[in-house]
């Protein structure tokens, strides 16, 4: 969920006068928003956004716009946005796709945003916008990434090339000398950083004018002169670039509302393809593509619980930003322009109950009957438990993640059967258990210091490679008992087990096994019905030396399912 | 001074003795052995418990010394001296060199040197020109009366130490030059020295005494009832000692289930009496079911390489079960027929067969949905996996609480209604307050916050109704709540943790000391 820094000033400047925070919790509510913190010395609210598919709200000017609206129901209106049949001039705005980028990143929204003049406070209100539709929502720019230049310095038409990485060179933001692109892939920290996004093709994208001056070089970096955008400057381009269309629109429509309510004007630029698009090859930017969605105020009741008319829906709808007609009893909504959330009529559902105020819509307890139990495993993992503790253990309950090195290496087995994690975050979790016992002699070896003797269980969960099963490995339901003490023995644990047992109503047999986990001689398989379902034994002082256990163990570890005849 | 100390609370070792002394009488450590029979133990442990209720205080204290046998003595007892030894043997097969003496009698050679300079200086000894031992003029009879005192004094001390001030000069001297204070173990005894204490009874302790003497006690009383009383009908005539009950017990180590897995167990039972069937499933998935079948599209940010842990082998499942598979592809692609536009993307049908750890639980509640009853309700508190660092709140694996509830009637007021009976019934909270939420697979969603007897306000759960591109795909044509409750937070309260990774812990201890409120 992302968090954003919302300035003060600003904020409350475009809700029309200040909030407290008393105030302001119920009212983020409407924009799924939660007041994080306000520590009023600097000026900024730290403000979470719970909706992943709402990165209009994840900024200062985007969040102040949805509860404006909430408060007063005024719509604003962005009349720079062409449409289907509604196409803006642009003059010689004109960005020029090259054919080459199709297959690397053919897509660019763009704009150019002046005559206001860009203070600290709107600089890094830009520099969040971008960082947050970018990384978050544009998944680390892999499918976002925005550029802001100077449009001073610009000559038209401005090119979107797929450029030679090696020959292609300019100064990058922050650095003094030229670097071809594929330098800047291993020298410049944001090279270091999104290279890997471009890296695999033979070509790079870049963006330069009509003089081959060089823009940036997308997703990664600015050039230092045309890029260089300092607190001053008046005129702006801006640039969203990605693989997929209707994503580079919409972040394009957020960027260009944000810009105008910071009180920019937006200037639209004419993106020409050398391919079809499905808006045509040319797409003059911010581009409003939403379609309507039509919602039957039958099925908005019928979700929602609750009677109303098309009329009453529509108005709160409306409330949330819409533009929304009635015929009958259909609602047509066209969302705003900076939105691209939504894909079912249940959407425009969420926008009656948020218009309308959730308060206004009371519990109704449900009333279909149906019965409840808890699962055959887990009741016969209550008899098991209940049967351990009868015996005199303690219940124990682990992580099932570990690290390899206690799961196999301290066990002293192959580990052929255990699962690994491919992207392990740290060696102490790279492991999926595939015994408890690990975790048993984990508990002993910390333990002790704990007066004995040591009785611990624990039911739970191991998983183990299995090539029959579908998904490569079967997780078992197991239970696993661990004995420590001066006299531990293969005799008291096998006690308990057949205690275990007898009273589970089974008939286990044992044989002989030799398990490099427990002392030759000293160790068993207990089957039931030709079926092996556990082992136990006296562990071998190799494993207790390698967990630093100075006192006798003997363990069981049994795999409840295949008990329960599964 | 304990001066709640009654009779009746006295040990038997001190009652006996408070009864057998009155004031002016000295009592020690002799005087107990000799008349109460006790022995240095019981003594030491019967006056120090009454020097400390204030019955008895100290008057004088001297330094008593003693002589006890050592091993190397009972063996002289028993086989003779050393010197004894070397004499016999030179008596009965003549001269002989000093290593053939040692070797012959088993003795070790630095022994039978030091036993032998003692014997020649006593004239019991002497060497001849081949360098061996043999006798010297009327040697065995000059070593006789000193074996013999040393015989009397071995057999004296082997029962019990040997108090100086009952030996004779002599024989305090020969027990001197056969003893030693430390590193007695080749000599014949051990030098010890005793601080003797003697005591007289206070006024308290006569005192004491009278009430005894008036309650009838006698210190015979009986310690424990035996099987032998029972069968012989003796205890009929034994009185039982009355025990200190303020004594701090030995502690038992119990048998007993972990506070967390009770809680999650009264948990399971909770929902279960709330009419929810328990479902559970295995801990590896695929992306299908932990994002496809909740219509996440793939390319979404929560998805990423480090949000989910991915297994290393085998990478892919096999299959993914249809029609589940095609219809959840033909959501994502263009919203098939469930009335959605769709994420408008070419669903990756590799990708979906990837196997991860599972990350939601609600996984489970999605492949619930292709076997469920409507109407139907299901819960399950099961354990995900998250790409986090391990801190005080977060953990690599932990357990969600989460289900969903299928029927006509499921809309957005019984969502409100089933949430008020979550917070009221699981979490015992007075007060209710909804707000909307944001999950990507439903709509509308719905958080709940409530007011906890004791943690306050906090967000107790998620919830809303399924998207149609969820349930649709999956064969379900009514609408199907989902929801999910945080209840890591009321277990670490009511155990009084404050750390999730104290629920899941090592420590032996720990877990024995803990309870549950």
């Amino acid at each position: 969920m992302p968090k954003i820094d919302v300035n003060e000033e600003l904020f409350f400047k475009a809700l029309g006068r200040r909030y407290e925070a008393s105030e302001l919790t119920p009212l983020l509510t409407t924009a799924k928003a939660e007041l994080d913190d306000w520590p009023k010395s600097d000026g900024i609210l730290r403000i979470e956004l719970n909706d992943t598919n709402r990165p209009d709200l994840w900024s200062t000017l985007g969040l102040a716009r949805q509860l404006s609206i909430f408060l007063t129901g005024n719509v604003p209106s962005y009349p720079f946005f062409s449409r289907a049949g509604d196409v803006k001039k642009t003059g010689d705005r004109r960005v020029v796709v090259d054919k080459g980028l199709k297959d690397i990143r053919p897509f660019i929204g763009s704009f150019v945003a002046e005559g206001k003049e860009v203070t600290d406070a709107l600089l890094r209100e830009i520099i969040q916008s971008q960082e947050k539709l970018c990384g978050n929502f544009g998944r680390k720019r892999k499918t976002i990434a925005m550029g802001v230049s100077r449009a001073d310095l610009v000559s038209w038409p401005v090119s979107y090339s797929a450029a030679d990485p090696d020959t292609t060179r300019f100064i990058p933001l922050d650095f003094e000398k030229p670097l071809s692109l594929r330098q800047i892939l291993t020298e410049h920290p944001k090279g270091r950083e999104y290279g890997h996004i471009v890296s695999a093709h033979a070509r790079f994208p870049l963006l330069a004018d009509g003089k081959g001056e060089v823009l940036t070089f997308p997703p990664v970096i600015n050039s230092a002169l045309i890029g260089g955008v300092k607190t001053g400057d008046t005129r702006l381009f801006i640039d969203l670039t990605g693989p997929d269309l209707d994503t580079i629109l919409t972040a394009c429509a957020i960027a260009a509302c944000d810009f105008a309510d910071m009180g920019f004007r937006v200037q639209p630029v004419a993106v020409e393809y050398p391919f079809d698009t499905p808006y045509g090859r040319t797409i003059v930017t911010p581009f409003y593509f939403q379609k309507d969605t039509v919602l039957e105020v039958a099925e908005a009741s019928k979700r929602l619980g609750e009677e109303f008319t098309a009329d009453q829906a529509a108005a709160w709808i409306r409330r949330m930003g819409n533009t929304v007609r009635v015929t009958g009893s259909r609602i047509i909504v066209s969302p705003p322009e900076y939105r691209n959330d939504f894909l079912h009529p249940v959407d425009a559902i969420e926008e009656i109950m948020i218009g309308r105020g959730m308060d206004t819509f009371s519990p109704v307890m449900p009333r279909d009957f149906t019965v409840g139990r808890v699962s055959e495993a887990e009741e016969y993992g209550r008899r098991a438990r209940e049967l351990m503790i009868g015996l005199g253990y303690q219940e124990m309950i682990y992580g099932y993640l570990g690290a390899r090195k206690d799961i196999v290496e301290r066990m002293c087995v192959d580990g052929a059967d255990a699962i690994e994690i491919a992207n392990p975050m740290t060696e102490s979790f790279d492991t999926v258990r595939n015994s408890i016992l690990p975790n048993l002699l984990a508990s002993e070896a910390e333990s002790a210091h704990a007066m004995y003797p040591h009785r611990i269980f624990e039911i739970g969960k191991t998983v183990q490679r299995d090539a029959k099963e579908n998904e490569g490995s079967r997780t078992y339901n197991s239970l696993g008992f661990l004995l420590a003490d001066r006299e531990a023995g293969f005799n008291e644990v096998d006690a308990h087990a057949l205690a275990l047992f007898y009273y589970l109503s089974l008939e286990p047999s044992l044989s002989s096994m030799e398990d490099p986990r427990f002392i030759p001689g000293r160790a068993a398989a207990i089957s039931v019905d030709g079926r092996r379902v556990g082992i136990m034994g006296e562990v071998h002082p190799r494993v207790l030396s390698n967990w630093g256990i100075e006192m006798p163990c003997a363990a069981v570890e049994l795999r409840l399912d295949l008990m329960r005849g599964e | 001074m304990d001066q709640s100390a009654t009779p009746r609370e006295l040990h038997p070792l001190e009652v006996k003795v408070l009864l057998q002394y009155g004031q002016g009488d000295a009592i020690g450590h002799a005087r107990l052995v000799a008349d109460l029979g006790y022995n240095t133990g019981q003594v030491n442990q019967a006056l120090s418990w009454l020097s400390a209720k204030g019955f008895v205080a100290e008057t004088s204290r001297a330094t008593r010394v003693h002589y006890e046998i050592t091993d190397f003595g009972r063996e002289a007892l028993e086989k003779g001296t050393c010197e004894q030894r070397i004499v016999d043997l030179v008596a009965a097969d003549g001269a002989l060199p000093l290593p053939d003496i040692a070797k012959r009698l088993g003795i070790e050679a630095k022994d039978v040197g030091s036993a032998f300079g003692a014997l020649s200086k006593d004239k019991v000894l002497m060497m001849d020109g081949e360098k061996r031992a043999i006798l010297a003029p009327g040697g065995v009879e000059t070593l006789a009366p000193k074996q013999l005192s040393l015989r009397s004094l071995l057999s004296r001390a082997s029962t019990g130490p040997l108090e100086e001030s009952v030996l004779s000069a002599e024989e305090k001297e020969l027990a001197a030059s056969q003893a030693k204070k430390r590193g007695a173990a080749g000599s014949l005894f051990r030098l010890a020295e005793r601080e003797e204490v003697t005591f007289a009874m206070t006024p308290a302790g006569s005192a004491a005494a009278m009430a005894l003497k008036k309650a009838g006690a006698t210190g015979e009383e009986a310690g424990a009832l035996t099987p032998e009383m029972l069968k012989t009908g003796s205890w009929r005539t034994v009185q039982f000692r009355r025990y200190n009950i303020d004594v701090p017990p030995t502690r038992v180590p119990l048998g007993r289930g972990n506070p967390y897995c009770s809680f999650l167990a009264r948990l399971k039972d909770k929902l279960a009496s709330l009419g929810f069937e328990e479902f559970d499933g295995p801990l590896v998935e695929t992306e299908f079911w932990n994002g496809d079948a909740l219509f996440m599209p793939q390319f979404h940010s929560a998805r990423d390489i480090h949000d989910v842990y991915y297994i290393k082998d085998p990478t892919h499942a096999k299959s993914i079960d249809q029609p589940w598979l095609d219809q959840v592809a033909a959501t994502h692609e263009d919203g098939w027929k469930t009335g959605s536009r769709g994420w408008g993307y070419r669903f990756d049908r590799d990708f979906t067969r990837r196997l991860i750890l599972r990350s939601q639980g609600t996984v489970l509640s999605a492949k619930t949905l292709t076997r469920a009853k409507v109407p139907g309700k299901y819960f399950g508190v099961v354990r995900c996996f998250r790409y986090d660092r391990v801190d005080a709140t977060h953990l690599a694996d932990f357990y969600q609480t989460e289900g969903i509830v299928l029927g006509e009637e499921v809309n957005l007021r019984t969502l409100l209604g089933l949430l008020k009976m979550f917070a009221e019934e699981v979490a015992m909270a007075k007060e209710v307050k909804y707000v909307p939420g944001f999950f990507p697979f439903t709509e509308p969603s719905v958080e709940v916050h409530i007011r906890h007897p004791s943690l306050g306000w906090f967000e107790l759960g998620g919830s809303g109704i399924f998207r149609p591109e969820v349930t649709e795909p999956l064969g379900i044509k009514v609408p199907v709540l989902a929801w999910g409750l945080g209840i890591d937070r009321m277990a670490l309260t009511s155990m009084g943790l404050h750390d999730i990774r104290e629920l899941f812990t090592n420590s032996i201890e720990d877990v024995r000391s803990r309870r549950i409120s």
